[in-house]
């Protein structure tokens, strides 16, 4: 008789368990209300204290200094800075947009879905990803605009001297390498191809070079690089650590841009402390 | 043998069934008051709002640190801005000598005016906002996985659309923060290879912002990219429940 009852460990089909559920009605329903009542009398609060920006009416020739594209743009803004304006704009997001999309069929697995963190060292990928994207990225923007050399400079007297002054910045790579006449205008083409109003003929390699190659190896070469330290250390195993470490660093560095452009950014988009940003027109007040 | 006999009803039970159980209120909810069980999944099962919803759901689901609502609020959000977005709309016209002075206007001499486009900024913000919290979380709770990667990429559609919802809404208010926002926005656009320019000139209706501009720019925040962004909600929605629901251990 007692065999009847004995537990079989067998792996069963996710199958609905009656006893495990509630009734959506009021249990869901309640903490829907709760949730959409507290966002109703937060944002009246809200929009009570605070009001929405007006400046003066819209002057197409007074060019306030700097321009700035509405905030959940400034990320590609504060990119634009660092590299060929198509790239940064979009190429680089419209790719990163289908990667994104791709990303439930890059990682097929069904193990790890439905709680938070479920696969094994999901957090410290998640935390060292995020630490690396949040750093990497600051010390990018800090050494292409210049700040890392100022800081050496006047911290250890170290200038570099003119030989090592193409490492300032990424622009300087062009522009302080005794670059041949050559190797400015290089055919790829035996005719001049015109599409649509743009000639392709010529290649200028410095420009490529500072303006396309870098930027682009340091954003695909940087994360490939960190997926492949984390896997080497034996963190990153399956697609979904690799995806895990890619978006955590991806979040930690979007993040920065965003922060960078909308509030490290003054005049003529030079690198200042919030508190020394300015804006020059279209302000009342402010001149 | 004790047998219970029915009790005399009072009068709160009395009040309850002229409330509730007349033909007027049957006519409408078909359900009585959803106050058992059987009453409570009928109601969510007929109301056309509430059948969004499966009738039950696993507990885990209910916990508000497994989804913080992220996404119910950012199509909250979604509601919200056309109710104070329509309110808007009965003061606001799109053309240039107008634009600007109608948001004064808005601002100054209607009733609650301020209030208004002040909830519908806020709102807006804070939509961009949920909604990438929203990918997130479904990103770390890894809620994309089979069968439910469809409804992933449905999501990140979701996420450009309301990019671009607040965007062209950006430069309505036809002030300086708008118009050079749209221009260093719309030049970003049209720096690509080959289609930039092209593309430029076809959202700006000419080669800087300017009166077409304001009225593209209109008509696609008001009605193009809200009912683009209303069918792929659809989409998302009715894709959840066709996939089992929420994303859940196995």
């Amino acid at each position: 008789m007692a065999t009847a009852v004995v537990a079989r460990p067998v792996a069963r089909p996710q199958t609905r368990v009656r006893d495990e559920e509630v009734l959506v009605w009021p249990d869901l329903v309640f903490v829907e209300f709760i949730a959409a009542l507290i966002f109703t009398l937060t944002l009246f609060l809200l929009a009570f204290l605070v009001n929405a920006p007006l400046l003066d009416q819209a002057n197409g020739d007074v060019t306030p200094n700097p321009s700035k594209a509405p905030w959940y743009l400034l990320n590609l803004q504060e990119l634009l800075l660092h590299m060929n304006p198509a790239m940064a704009g979009v190429i680089v997001p419209t790719i990163w947009l289908v990667i994104l999309g791709a990303f439930p069929y890059f990682d097929r697995e069904q193990e790890g879905q439905g709680a938070w963190f479920r696969t094994e060292n999901s957090v410290r990928i998640t935390i060292a990803s995020a630490l690396v994207g949040f750093t990497g990225t600051w010390a990018l923007i800090l050494w292409d605009s210049g700040k890392l050399a100022q800081a050496l400079n006047s911290w250890f007297g170290w200038s570099g001297g003119d030989r090592l002054a193409f490492l300032q910045s990424v622009a300087s790579i062009q522009g302080q390498l005794p670059w041949p006449g050559w190797s400015t205008q290089i055919p790829y083409l035996w005719f001049n191809a015109n599409i649509l109003g743009q000639t392709f003929h010529h290649l200028n390699f410095p420009l490529f070079l500072q303006s396309i190659a870098i930027p682009m190896g340091v954003l695909v070469g940087l994360p490939a690089l960190m997926i492949y330290t984390l896997w080497r250390l034996g963190w990153v195993v399956t697609r979904r650590d690799a995806l895990l470490a890619l978006f955590s660093g991806f979040v930690a560095a979007y993040g920065v841009l965003t922060l960078v452009g909308t509030a490290f950014r003054g005049q003529s988009q030079v690198l200042v402390f919030p508190w020394d940003l300015k804006v020059s027109e279209g302000i009342p007040g402010q001149q | 043998m004790a047998v219970e006999s029915p009790t005399k009803p009072t009068i709160a039970d009395k009040i309850y069934d002229k409330l509730f159980h007349n033909y007027v209120w049957k006519s409408i909810f078909r359900t009585g008051y959803p106050n058992t069980p059987r009453n409570q999944m009928l109601v969510v099962a007929t109301n056309v709002f509430l059948h969004l919803h499966p009738t039950r759901i696993h507990r885990t689901h209910v916990k508000i640190t497994h989804t913080y609502c992220l996404g119910g609020l950012s199509f909250f959000m979604f509601l919200g801005l056309t109710v104070t977005g329509i309110l808007l709309m009965f003061y606001y016209v799109p053309s240039v000598d107008r634009a600007y002075l109608d948001i004064q206007n808005i601002q100054t001499t209607v009733q609650f005016g301020q209030l208004m486009r002040n909830m519908h900024r806020w709102m807006a913000h804070a939509m961009v906002i949920l909604v990438f919290l929203h990918m997130m979380r479904v990103f770390y709770t890894g809620a994309y996985k089979p069968p439910r990667e469809f409804n992933w990429v449905v999501g990140v559609i979701l996420l450009v659309l309301t990019f671009l919802l607040s965007f062209t809404g950006y430069l309505l208010p036809w002030d300086q923060l708008a118009f050079w926002a749209i221009t260093v926005g719309t030049n970003i656009a049209g720096s690509a290879p080959v289609l930039g320019p092209k593309t430029r000139f076809w959202l700006l209706g000419g080669f800087e912002v300017g009166p077409d501009s304001l009225i593209r720019f209109y008509t696609l925040h008001v009605i193009g990219l809200p009912l683009l962004a209303a069918i792929f909600m659809a989409v998302h929605f009715w894709r959840i429940r066709r996939d089992g629901g929420l994303a859940r251990p196995l």
